[in-house]
């Protein structure tokens, strides 16, 4: 009877569910994307250990999670406390390295990437843990005549509140206002006393608490697992590619594409699917290749 | 010679030391095979580090608990076993594999997770004329004169289920696999015989449809098109993170009520207690299941909970099934068990009892000829357990 009924709705019915899955993918990728932006555009640090702070959130939820609403507080604050700190040793690393030397800094970081993984998985087994979320989100709910998952769909609001208070953090506040100036002039922050260390430190500890509370988060959506450090360290610097450097709703646009590309795209078009993203991706280097290289060559 | 001068003495050390020296060398260097001490070399090749450590830690386990509840020998014979790690695939095998067989000579190689291993490491085999009694991956192999496998062939649990399917879901099946090598046979068999005895796929083409792998860790938008499709029931086959993401998933789906059959791995050790309620009511067809009711699966299953927690899987009993192919070869390879002997009494073993039932290697693959069983995950006591419910086909060829 099921049958009957799928095969009597028009044709933009079964693209409803994967198109809100885009959204919640989407904005999934920004949270944990926007740390890399962050370093990346602020900093001027290519942090290829971003992935292993996502990481650090997810396994923590896997840890911490038991079915209760307080374990999700707990597991919230610990993950963003163990990753931000996470961020701030990487810091401490990168302090000799000359700021905008990307090799040596890559170099660093992946090593870094490498060593956390292992420990990672040292600490919890080679297997992908189970991640319990709170036991009133662990069904399913009906979207516009779907089942949806309902922790997703709670997911969307929550992501999306993160993204306002980030964009209102980076408007309003005086750290914002400072992160926005060592944008637009590094050198001149730092003649107005500001040392540059400690930007770089607080923005690589943002960065991390950012990736550790979308891997807390985001944990029943890219679990915690031995890959899970490459798939998000991989999807946020497609984000940088897509989204450039310059603004927040450039990141954003760029995470949700990726979220639709990922979801709506492979169900329209599934035997594109393995190269959906970086044809997309190959497609705006293409446009854009000049709007990137200048911003480069600039700093 | 009341005193000998200092030169002399140490003249006759250095002749001593050399002699020694020579026939410590050359007991240790006497050929692959038997010591005169009566015992013998073993190698066992797993992934113990990377992407398949879970299942390679259950293949050194399974080996282990057989000798350990056979004192430690095989075919009368103290064994030396000799573990090396197999990482995540060739690059990492061949070298573990070349130690094994160039400078340990073990006489018999056993384990082996990944099929792209196996394929690495068969050229090995014919230069060192040693077999290889495999307890996991089975690639496709144009010569299978030294290999055996105490496994299954990737196309086998598809074909095993296929009729099952078609009696019992009344309209189409979806069919859903990874894109790599493993997923295309393990679904092939499944289509294959589905089409052939009159089933209907329910894809929009008539062909399976794959994901990228292992890049796909959302499968909405394929349950999206599965319910469009109108299908009546799914089979599928993934492993790994993969297995977990499609299960919770799944059963948060549109598609949750929709039945789900798959070839066993998709519900198999560690990956059950990652999907945990999800996984609930899964059918899956494996040759194996922990609760399977016959005196060596009993005994089996009471020597493995002494040591580990859980129950043993597949993985673990095919690398125990290993141990018994191995223990039964060199008994009957004689005085001198020569890895050609060995090679050659494996060929003549017939049937061998074992937790999964008996089976046997079929002369042409050299991997068994058995039967497949119909699993459904349930609650058993605390924990979710793949529980038989019934017979599926006897496969092999």
């Amino acid at each position: 009877m099921m049958a009957v009924v799928a095969a009597g709705t028009n044709r933009i019915d079964p693209y409803v569910i994967p198109a809100l899955d885009g959204v919640a993918y989407g904005l999934l990728v920004f949270v944990a994307a926007s740390g890399l932006v962050f370093c990346f555009g602020v900093a001027n640090i290519l942090n290829l250990a971003h992935g292993t702070l996502y990481a650090i959130g997810g396994y923590t939820a896997a840890a911490l999670l038991d079915g209760g609403w307080a374990s999700l507080a707990l597991a919230l604050a610990v993950g963003v406390l163990a990753a931000g700190a996470a961020g701030v040793l990487l810091a401490g690393l990168l302090t000799p390295v000359a700021t905008g030397n990307h090799l040596t800094q890559a170099l660093l970081t992946f090593g870094v990437a490498l060593a956390g993984g292992s420990l990672l998985v040292a600490g919890f087994g080679p297997d992908d843990p189970q991640v319990r979320v709170p036991a009133a989100l662990e069904g399913s709910v009906v979207v516009a005549g779907h089942r949806y998952a309902a922790y997703r769909l709670v997911f969307i609001v929550v992501a999306a509140a993160i993204a306002a208070a980030l964009y209102l953090v980076v408007r309003r506040t005086r750290a914002g206002m400072l992160v926005r100036a060592a944008v637009d002039d590094a050198e001149m922050v730092a003649c107005l006393g500001v040392s540059p260390a400690r930007i770089r430190a607080g923005v690589l500890a943002a960065a991390g608490a950012l990736a550790g509370a979308a891997g807390v988060l985001g944990a029943p959506i890219i679990g915690p697992g031995t890959d899970t450090a490459d798939t998000v360290l991989l999807l946020s610097l497609v984000v940088v590619v897509l989204g450039g450097l310059g603004s927040m709703a450039g990141t954003l646009l760029a995470a949700l594409a990726i979220g639709e590309i990922q979801t709506l795209g492979v169900a329209l078009l599934p035997s594109a699917a393995p190269f959906l993203l970086f044809a997309a991706m190959a497609a705006v280097l293409a446009v854009r290749a000049r709007g990137l290289a200048s911003r480069w060559g600039a700093t | 010679m009341p005193h000998t001068t200092p030169w002399h003495s140490r003249a006759l050390g250095a002749t001593l030391l050399a002699v020694v020296l020579t026939v410590g060398t050359a007991c240790g260097d006497d050929g692959p095979g038997p010591s005169a001490s009566g015992s013998i070399k073993v190698g066992l090749l797993a992934s113990l580090s990377g992407t398949y450590q879970s299942v390679g830690t259950e293949i050194r386990d399974g080996f282990q608990l057989y000798l350990d509840t056979h004192d430690g020998k095989l075919g009368g014979r103290r064994v030396d076993l000799v573990v090396a790690d197999e990482g995540n695939g060739a690059q990492t095998a061949v070298p573990a594999a070349t130690k094994l067989l160039k400078q340990d000579r073990v006489a018999a190689l056993t384990g082996i997770v990944g099929g792209g291993s196996v394929a690495g490491v068969t050229p090995l085999l014919e230069e060192t004329k040693v077999p290889l009694v495999g307890s996991n991956g089975r690639p496709e192999l144009k010569d299978v004169s030294r290999v055996w496998h105490t496994s299954y062939l990737s196309d086998e649990p598809g074909e095993a289920i296929a009729q099952h399917v078609r009696d019992t879901v009344q309209g189409s099946v979806y069919a859903i696999g990874p894109d790599y090598q493993g997923g295309w046979d393990e679904l092939r068999g499944f289509t294959d015989t589905f089409v052939k005895i009159g089933g209907k796929l329910a894809n929009s083409d008539g062909k399976t449809t794959f994901t990228p792998f292992p890049a796909t860790t959302n499968f909405t938008p394929y349950f999206a098109r599965i319910k469009a499709s109108g299908a009546a029931a799914v089979y599928t086959f993934y492993a790994g993170s993969a297995a977990v993401d499609f299960v919770k998933q799944y059963a948060q789906s549109e598609i949750k009520d929709v039945p789900l059959y798959a070839a066993g791995f998709l519900t198999e050790g560690g990956v059950l207690n990652a999907q945990g309620d999800a996984a609930r009511d899964i059918f899956s067809v494996l040759n194996y299941s922990p609760d399977l009711d016959n005196a060596e699966n009993r005994a089996f299953v009471a020597a493995w909970k002494a040591k580990h927690d859980g129950s043993p899987t597949t993985y673990a009993l095919a690398s125990y099934d290993a141990a018994a192919v191995l223990d039964r070869a060199i008994g009957a390879a004689g005085s001198d068990p020569t890895p050609e002997a060995i090679n050659t009494a494996i060929g003549q073993l017939g049937q061998i009892a074992s937790p999964r039932g008996t089976w046997q290697f079929s002369t042409t693959t050299h991997s068994p000829v058995q039967k497949w069983y119909l699993r459904q995950v349930r609650q058993d006591g605390r924990a979710l357990s793949n529980t038989v419910v019934g017979d599926l086909a006897t496969v092999g060829r």
